[in-house]
């Protein structure tokens, strides 16, 4: 760690003592948080922007923005939870979803009727040929068409990380994947399109069959499309994997610090959302006026797994950013000698649907996006534990059924990927779950008995040949220390009994657990849990995680 | 220094935060946060992208370079080169879309070098008819190309013996093409020339050349070309080619007008091929092509009307038009590879010879030379190569082009 690094700590340490040590108290009577009220203030006057994709590869390629600092994310409650927010919804991490939630995701409905809705425009960004069409009570929806030479690649993406963003909690726009019959197809009168020479003009119905020549066409003469409604709201562009939004007030969390945003890089990873980049994220303007918030949404998912949204993904997708010097200096000094391992994979043919996809050479550690992320750099042991923890949540099953939300036509298309995303979920599972001390849900009931889960052996990516040392403690909060004397028990499996010398007149207690593994020397880090006093028992407040040094990022 | 006034910031900010909460006594973390909130709203600002950024903006989203440089319609400026060797040239062009129920556009310019090289161009094209299978054009030009090289006709020329001349020629003609299937394309034309040689000032080729080695150097007839060719195009991608092939053949019929004393027939042979390796991460490209021409009995060929071999084109380690006869063969060969997304590497190999004889086209006595180079752009095309070549009998030459080789 260099002397910078380690001053950083300091100053940081340094100003949350300060913090501690004055009136403030360590747990506040609301803590944990399950909410972080980010529309308390008025955002209505924030103002629309636009991104660069030059400058932004530009900016994360060379310049390297954002916050580097070594600390906890900074909007985590004190249990290490992301509280729910305009970012960020608990849905699978706080309860047990359905199926058919799961595979509902964001839509409030079934599939629409579209047919008859009418073509208002084309689409104005975006390489992906489209267009928007509009319902009888004027929402507008857009329709991107699958790749001529990939039906179904694109759409099933789109809507099967949309279905698996949702469920982690995550704001995401409704999507279908539809089969779009050409003969339906109705332009509204006013309906406009901006044609190859630049200029807006009437759409026409040869605009609508250009569209369509460079859409997937089914054998039933259908086009395989994904209709995405708009989002509620006035859009006001991106967010940034770093800073805040100066325009708006209840931005206060960097965000190349915030939890969720750090921790996206594990399911980026799990599901090759290379393109996970701030242009492809969206912010919009809710509420009425005077009482207005932004909400923050995670935005095209037809590049994730094997997709490149109109080809196959590239094989370095995933496995190298678009510039990365060290590979690329040995290729050229080497004349091509070199060969980058990741060019050698071989992937699954069988289905044009699938793209390039595969879960044998994937390594969650090594994962990359298109170009450096700064939330992605920043994210630490405990936020990749928070992540994996989430992933470790979708059972088999409930990958087979989002990715049945994709209606794959050809054989073996939908068992490829779900065996694939199972293979790449054990991976992340096995990198991540089990490189902290996985000790989690801990509880003390009101006779003292303390329960946990070790998470990664629950998951079974670790055996259950854990020891655990617990160190108990009294807790004093004004002072944000240990009190007393402090009392040592052992167990071999996740429960004990807390000394009644320890508990007995404490407002708050401690136990800092420390688990022994063959396997995990790392899990020698104490997890500490806090608990509180209540009239029915003991609430758990805190959870602090002792991150050795070798697991920090 | 960067990452310590971060840190700096952040420590600040958050003792901030902590001293904010401290003196206003909080508490709920609900209160301590909604402080922070509070705090931050007093000091409200739009986001201000810096100057860089707005400017990329309005690139992408205004497509300015487009609007100023390539514009779909009206008056914009006419930048790059006008033929190879002329050297830098601009001028002003002009652009009319959407004719005759939107399916022609006619376009224009004019453009100058500081070689002193211009020319004048026009064209109605019918790009999309028949369901975008057919396209047709109606075209016009004018030029006048100076100063350009001549080193004497034949394999055997010398590089010392060299003059040069200038040709203003004037193209009238139509052509079309027929696409029944996206990578079958049926090509015709005819166009009538007008060509006008200059050779009789000091170092041109009167100067320095017997005229009776050089065809055509003092009369110069109109002509009629006749062209129709088929294509056959399975290059993917077609800009920056990883695999397929292009096999093209060309008919060409040159009719001297006026007294057929230099009508010839041509047929070019054109074939590329693209071998990939590792994935299309590394690419053997391969290139030939052959050109004969058969003069009509008693007729000859004019020389301003030869193919040419040398240059950055095709062999990289000679000057331009250093070898031109009746008669060419020209086989290239590249490894390239991916050094990263936007940049391949490239080791070539040039190898051609010229010859009045189309049964000396043989493998014997080729000119060769071998390279190393860069190209820049994206998997769908090569906007920028950089090139040295090598190996050739007359020095190295180094090469700057927009666009790919071959």
């Amino acid at each position: 760690m260099s002397f910078r690094n380690l001053l950083a700590i300091g100053l940081v340490c340094g100003a949350l003592t300060m913090a501690g040590r004055g009136a403030s108290p360590s747990y506040f009577p609301d803590d944990p948080i399950q909410v972080d009220d980010d529309s308390a203030l008025d955002a209505g006057q924030a103002v629309s922007i636009s991104g660069s994709n030059a400058y932004d590869f530009a900016e994360h390629t060379f310049l390297k923005p954002g916050d580097t600092s070594d600390i906890r994310a900074v909007n985590v409650n004190t249990i290490d939870e992301v509280p729910d927010s305009t970012w960020f919804t608990n849905r699978i991490g706080r309860r047990d979803l359905s199926i058919e939630e799961l595979v509902r995701g964001p839509n409030t409905g079934p599939t629409p009727s579209f047919s008859d809705w009418p073509v208002v425009e084309g689409k104005s960004s975006g390489i992906t040929p489209g267009y928007r069409i509009v319902d009888p009570t004027g929402r507008l929806y857009q329709l991107k068409f699958d790749p001529p030479a990939n039906p179904e690649m694109a759409s099933g993406a789109e809507v099967i990380g949309a279905a698996i963003y949702h469920a982690l909690g995550y704001n995401v726009v409704q999507g279908w994947a539809v089969d779009v019959d050409p003969a339906r197809i109705t332009i509204a009168p006013a309906a406009t399109i901006v044609d190859m020479r630049g200029r807006k003009r009437q759409m026409t119905r040869e605009d609508i069959d250009h569209i369509l020549e460079r859409g997937a066409r089914l054998p039933n003469g259908k086009y395989r499309a994904t209709l995405s409604r708009f989002a509620d709201g006035k859009p006001l562009g991106y967010f940034k994997y770093y800073g805040t939004r100066p325009d708006d007030p209840n931005d206060i969390h960097p965000h190349e610090h915030r939890r969720e945003l750090r921790g996206n890089r594990v399911f980026a990873a799990w599901l090759n959302h290379d393109d996970s980049r701030g242009l492809n994220s969206l912010d919009m303007l809710e509420g009425e006026p005077g009482r207005q918030s932004i909400r923050h949404y995670m935005f095209d998912f037809g590049s994730i797994m094997g997709s490149g949204s109109t080809v196959p993904q590239v094989p370095r997708a995933g496995n190298e950013y678009i510039l990365e010097w060290t590979p690329a200096l040995k290729t050229l000094a080497t004349f091509g000698l070199y060969v980058r391992p990741w060019i050698l994979v071989n992937y699954w043919e069988g289905a044009k649907s699938v793209g390039r996809f595969e879960g044998d050479f994937f390594d969650p550690i090594a994962w990359r996006p298109e170009y450096p992320n700064p939330a992605f750099d920043n994210m630490r042991a405990d936020d990749a534990f928070w992540a994996a923890r989430l992933v470790s949540r979708f059972s088999n099953d409930a990958i087979r059924a989002i990715v049945g939300k994709a209606q794959y036509g050809e054989p073996g298309a939908a068992d490829h990927i779900t065996t694939t995303l199972i293979k790449r979920r054990d991976k992340v599972l096995r990198s991540w779950l089990t490189a902290i001390n996985p000790l989690v849900d801990a509880r003390l009931d009101a006779s003292g008995v303390l329960t946990f889960e070790n998470v990664a052996v629950a998951s079974g990516v670790a055996t259950p040949k854990a020891a655990y040392t617990f160190t108990w403690s009294a807790f004093d909060n004004t002072a944000g220390s240990t009190a007393g004397r402090r009392e040592e028990t052992r167990a071999t499996e996740p429960r004990t009994t807390a000394p009644s010398a320890i508990l007995e007149g404490a407002r708050f207690v401690r136990v800092a657990v420390r688990t022994a593994h063959p396997d995990h020397p790392t899990w020698d880090a104490p997890v500490t849990f806090t608990f509180r006093r209540t009239d029915n028992g003991w609430q758990a407040v805190g959870i602090d995680r002792m991150l050795a040094a070798s697991v920090i990022r | 220094m960067r990452q310590g006034l971060r840190t700096l910031w952040l420590a600040a900010t958050l003792a901030m935060f902590a001293s904010v909460a401290d003196a206003q006594d909080a508490e709920t973390r609900a209160d301590v946060l909604r402080r922070e909130r509070e705090e931050k709203s007093k000091s409200l600002a739009p986001p201000a992208p810096n100057r860089m950024e707005r400017a990329l903006l309005d690139l992408e989203s205004g497509r300015l370079f487009e609007r100023i440089l390539n514009p779909a319609e009206g008056i914009y400026p006419r930048i790059g080169n006008i033929t190879t060797g002329s050297g830098f040239s601009f001028g002003p062009g002009y652009r009319h879309a959407g004719l005759f129920g939107e399916r022609a556009a006619f376009s224009t310019f004019a453009a100058a070098s500081f070689s002193k090289y211009w020319m004048l161009d026009a064209r109605l094209q019918f790009p999309e008819l028949a369901s975008r299978r057919v396209s047709a054009e109606v075209h016009a030009q004018r030029y006048d190309f100076p100063e350009e090289d001549f080193f004497a006709i034949g394999p055997e020329s010398s590089r010392d013996m060299f003059a040069t001349y200038g040709i203003t020629n004037t193209v009238v003609g139509v052509s079309g093409a027929y696409r029944p299937m996206s990578n079958l394309t049926f090509t015709g034309g005819i166009d009538r020339l007008s060509p006008d040689v200059n050779a009789s000032e000091p170092g041109e080729i009167l100067s320095v050349f017997d005229p009776a080695l050089v065809p055509g150097v003092f009369v110069q007839p109109r002509f009629f070309t006749y062209e129709g060719g088929v294509d056959f195009n399975s290059r993917q991608p077609r800009g920056n080619p990883r695999s397929g092939g292009r096999y093209g053949i060309v008919f060409q019929r040159f009719a001297d007008i006026e007294d057929h004393r230099y009508s010839f027939n041509r047929v070019e042979v054109d074939l590329q091929q693209y071998v990939p390796l590792l994935r299309d991460r590394r690419v053997l490209a391969l290139h030939g092509l052959v050109s004969v021409s058969d003069a009509d009995a008693g007729a000859e060929v004019p020389f301003y009307l030869q193919r040419t071999l040398g240059g950055p084109d095709d062999l990289r380690g000679f000057r331009r038009f250093r070898f031109r006869d009746r008669n060419l063969l020209l086989l290239q060969a590249e490894y390239r590879w991916e050094i990263f997304t936007a940049v391949d590497g490239a080791l070539f190999y040039d190898a051609g010879k010229v010859a009045s004889r189309s049964e000396d086209l043989s493998l014997r006595d080729l000119e060769t030379d071998y390279g190393i180079g860069f190209r820049f752009g994206t998997m769908n095309g090569i906007f920028l190569r950089i090139e040295g070549a090598f190996g050739s009998r007359e020095g190295k030459h180094f090469v700057m082009r927009f666009g790919h080789v071959f």
